[in-house]
């Protein structure tokens, strides 16, 4: 690794120095450096959230567009109309976003792409108020073209607040939710995230990043043509972002910053100089292409990547001393009623019953399995009572409170916490950063101490990583909290999930076959720490194989075959029943 | 006789874990031999190593007598060492015929290929039934006995098995340890990795046991069965 050190300078120097050169050079074209430098932001927001979004030159046309119309006809200074026309970005991106955001992959590309289209469409529509097709009545009276200076100025300003607003949320929770949720949307909803509002969040504020540029961009040249928020606009903000790589921002100012710099430089050093290349007017284009494939192959995380390989990564080294283990979250009283209560509960797919009138009800405090042959609906009912999909007929009442119609991460906030019978970490981050999504709703900061960066933000992420820290440590995994998620063994990996459900202090915790992938003794004291568990007054409901586990440590056991409840009582009692033995334990 | 499968110093890295560091043994054919240890001791490294879908980083691996190292893992299956992955790995939108016609892409005789599928079928009955039956709506024990299917259909001289009885229930459990006692009947090597380690010295003639990536014990499975500190490390008592 530390032979590639200079890997990150040889990509960055020569892209710096190009722009740089760009400014010395030829000031006229600084702005659209620091515009697309800003879209290429606009883009990154959506990529990093794994929207696949090419709505940019809509918005950025819009953006154009309300804040000329607002300069020149209302005779308003830009103070006023800039951030009126980022407003109303943002309104349109609420609005559009409602149903566009239930897309995914190309569908949302094919209707984000619809809606750049129509609001071309809609400006050609309107030439009394946009100068339609030509774009005639907003060709001049731009109040402030001639303040080339102070306009430069204020582009530069307004990147480095984009540049620092960006840098805040990585490092914040915030930014920890966009990666999680990115790597694994199920999983982050199971921990509390609301990965639809998160969603909402980035498709509105890369609207009104784009929003931005495009005034700047309209004030700039001093005139409108919607031929300039065609499709290869989109594409051109698309192709900045994917360039500078969807994993890290600063990635996408650097991919901005190539790909308009390039085709100017080859404009005024080689088009100048050798005369025949003047007949190949696309040569830009072309290079702008070939650049964008040689990153694609080569450098598949774009630019960013290169810092990656040597970024360190939080060591284990903050460790405090072995901490007591966390107990329960309790924020709502004790109640009478039962911890969790299923009445007839049924889940079809398709024609297939999954699970048929199942109920049995917990107490809090104790410890229950649920068993059965493969196929019998254990894993169905893990999913129901998380919320990861709602049961056909039937309730689930939590606290005498039905909760079978709320989503995952509303129920995860309840206090139900699950691990994946099929693990599902957050592979490409940490452990560390595993356990500390799980501390997701625990972090209690606002944005504007995130942004402001107040002691608070400071002291809430340092705890988060305290507690994470010690739940490692008492799982055994302390040494690996600096290891990428994916590359621990299977059985590894199934005690961090326990460590990233525990890190949410849940009132109840599902297991779905912990012991899966481990051998006699350590399924042995997997036993002794959910014994553990149960005298911090931890619920669970544990799924699992493994009978000398389950009749060792279960207070009672709950029994499937076919998706039907076949048998239900205390270990001793289930072992001895006839059906049981014939569906699933076998005799001898 | 040379060995069927000779590795040596087999070394894998993941970034900055090292998995398996420098393992050397052998693999006679129509053994079964076992490999246990605890989590993270480097059993599926090695496996996968061996069959290619991991990139070893360092030592060599020789079969029947060619080196296969670092190979792409379609011409390491093509010289006839198959595995079958942890996790089962199964098509899940392709039937279970579908599956099995998969698992013998690298053969020409067609008709060969259709008796191989009867062979399987009469392996495991259970799957006869659901011939047509997306691979995705078996259960996890069916899909498991898929996974061993479709990898006997490739008819391997070197059968890899990563975990075959993991999230399985108890009756299954048996079953699986059954059959692959009944393939090794039928002439096919196996090098098995198991966490049910009494049931893998049970059904192996020889056992390694990894530990950080390094060969801990290794000898006849019958004695390690009796080996105390095996007894204390991986059984418990009985």
């Amino acid at each position: 690794m530390s032979g590639r050190r200079w890997l990150p300078w040889a990509v960055v120097l020569p892209i710096v120095g190009l722009d740089l050169f760009i400014c010395v050079r030829n000031p006229g074209d600084l702005d659209r450096l620091l515009i697309n430098m800003i879209l290429a932001l606009s883009a990154f927001v959506t990529l990093h959230a794994k929207l696949l979004s090419l709505a940019n030159a809509g918005f950025m046309a819009i953006g154009a567009y309300a804040s000329a119309i607002i300069s020149i006809k209302l005779g308003l200074p830009i103070a006023v109309s800039i951030p009126a026309a980022v407003l109303l970005c943002a309104g349109v991106a609420l609005v559009i976003g409602m149903p566009v955001l239930k897309l995914k992959d190309v569908y949302l590309a094919i209707c984000t792409l619809g809606f750049g289209e129509m609001v071309r469409v809609l400006i050609i529509l309107t030439p009394d108020l946009t100068g339609g097709s030509t774009g005639a009545n907003l060709s001049t009276g731009f109040p402030y073209e001639a303040m080339k200076q102070t306009r430069t100025w204020m582009l530069g300003v307004l990147l480095a607040l984009l540049a620092y607003l960006f840098w805040a949320l990585s490092r914040s929770r915030i930014g920890r939710a966009f990666r999680a949720l990115r790597e694994n949307p199920q999983a982050a909803s199971t921990m509390g995230i609301d990965i639809v509002a998160y969603r909402r969040f980035a498709f509105v504020l890369s609207a009104m990043i784009a929003g931005v540029a495009g005034a700047f961009y309209a004030h700039s040249v001093g005139s409108l043509d919607n031929g300039d928020f065609k499709f290869n606009r989109a594409l051109d903000i698309l192709s900045y972002a994917v360039l500078g790589g969807s994993g890290q921002w600063f990635g996408s100012i650097l991919g901005g910053g190539f790909l308009t710099a390039l085709p100017i430089l080859l404009r005024e050093v080689l088009g100048a100089s050798v005369g025949f290349l003047k007949n190949f007017a696309q040569l830009p284009n072309i290079i702008n292409g070939l650049a964008l494939l040689l990153v694609v192959i080569f450098l598949p995380g774009g630019l960013a990547s290169v810092f990656g390989a040597g970024r360190k990564r939080p060591g284990p080294a903050a460790a405090g001393p072995v901490r007591e283990l966390p107990d329960p979250d309790k924020a709502t009283a004790p109640s009478e009623a039962p911890l969790l209560v299923l009445e007839d509960v049924s889940r079809h797919f398709g024609g297939l019953e999954a699970l048929g009138k199942v109920g049995f009800r917990m107490q809090e405090g104790l410890i229950y399995g649920l068993i059965g042959p493969n196929g019998a609906g254990k894993t169905t009912l893990i999913n129901l009572v998380s919320g990861l999909f709602p049961p056909s007929s039937g309730r689930i009442l939590w606290l005498g409170r039905e909760i079978q119609q709320r989503p995952a991460h509303r129920i995860a906030r309840a206090g139900i916490a699950r691990t994946f019978q099929n693990i599902q970490l957050f592979r490409e981050m940490t452990v560390l950063e595993n356990v500390i999504v799980g501390r997701h709703t625990h972090i209690r900061t606002s944005l504007l101490s995130t942004l402001l960066r107040l002691p608070r933000e400071g002291r809430e992420e340092r705890s988060a990583r305290a507690d994470a820290l010690a739940l490692l440590e008492r799982l055994g995994l302390a040494e690996l909290a600096g290891q990428r998620a994916g590359n621990l063994s299977y059985g590894d990996q199934r005690r961090v999930e326990i460590a990233r459900a525990l890190a949410m202090h849940p009132r109840l915790l599902l297991l779905d076959e912990p012991a899966a992938g481990m051998n006699e003794i350590e399924t042995r004291k997997l036993g002794a720490f959910i014994l553990e568990l149960k005298k911090h007054g931890y619920t669970l409901l544990i799924v699992e194989h493994h009978m000398d586990l389950i009749m060792k440590i279960c207070d009672e056991i709950v029994v499937l075959n076919f998706g039907r409840k076949i048998a239900q009582g205390t270990p001793a009692a289930v072992s001895r029943d006839e059906q049981v033995l014939e569906a699933y334990l076998g005799r001898d | 006789m040379a060995a069927l499968l000779e590795v040596r110093d087999l070394e894998v890295r993941y970034g900055s874990i090292e998995a398996v560091c420098g393992l050397s043994f052998t693999v006679q054919a129509g053994q079964v031999v076992s490999i246990i240890g605890a989590n993270g001791a480097g059993k599926s490294s090695t496996l996968l190593a061996l069959s290619g879908l991991v990139r070893p980083s360092g030592g060599s691996v020789v079969f029947q007598g060619e080196d296969i190292t670092g190979l792409r893992a379609d011409r390491i299956v093509r010289s006839g060492l198959v595995q079958v992955p942890e996790g089962r790995a199964i098509l899940n939108p392709l039937t279970v015929d579908e599956n099995l016609e998969l698992g013998g892409w690298i053969r020409k005789d067609q008709r060969a290929v259709r008796a191989s599928m009867e062979q399987v079928y009469a392996l495991f009955p259970g799957l006869a039934g659901r011939r047509r039956q997306l691979a995705g709506s078996l259960s996890g024990g069916e899909q498991q006995m898929l996974a061993i299917g479709r990898a006997l259909m490739a008819e391997p001289r070197l059968l890899l098995l990563d975990e075959p009885s993991m999230g399985l229930a108890p009756l299954l459990v048996k079953t699986i340890f059954d059959t692959i006692a009944a393939i090794t009947r039928a002439g096919t090597t196996v090098l098995l990795v198991e966490q049910n380690a009494r049931q893998a010295l049970r059904i192996s003639d020889q056992t390694i046991v990894l530990a950080h990536g390094r060969i801990f014990r290794e000898g006849p499975s019958a004695e390690l069965l009796a080996d105390p500190v095996i007894i204390e490390a991986f059984l418990g008592k009985a």
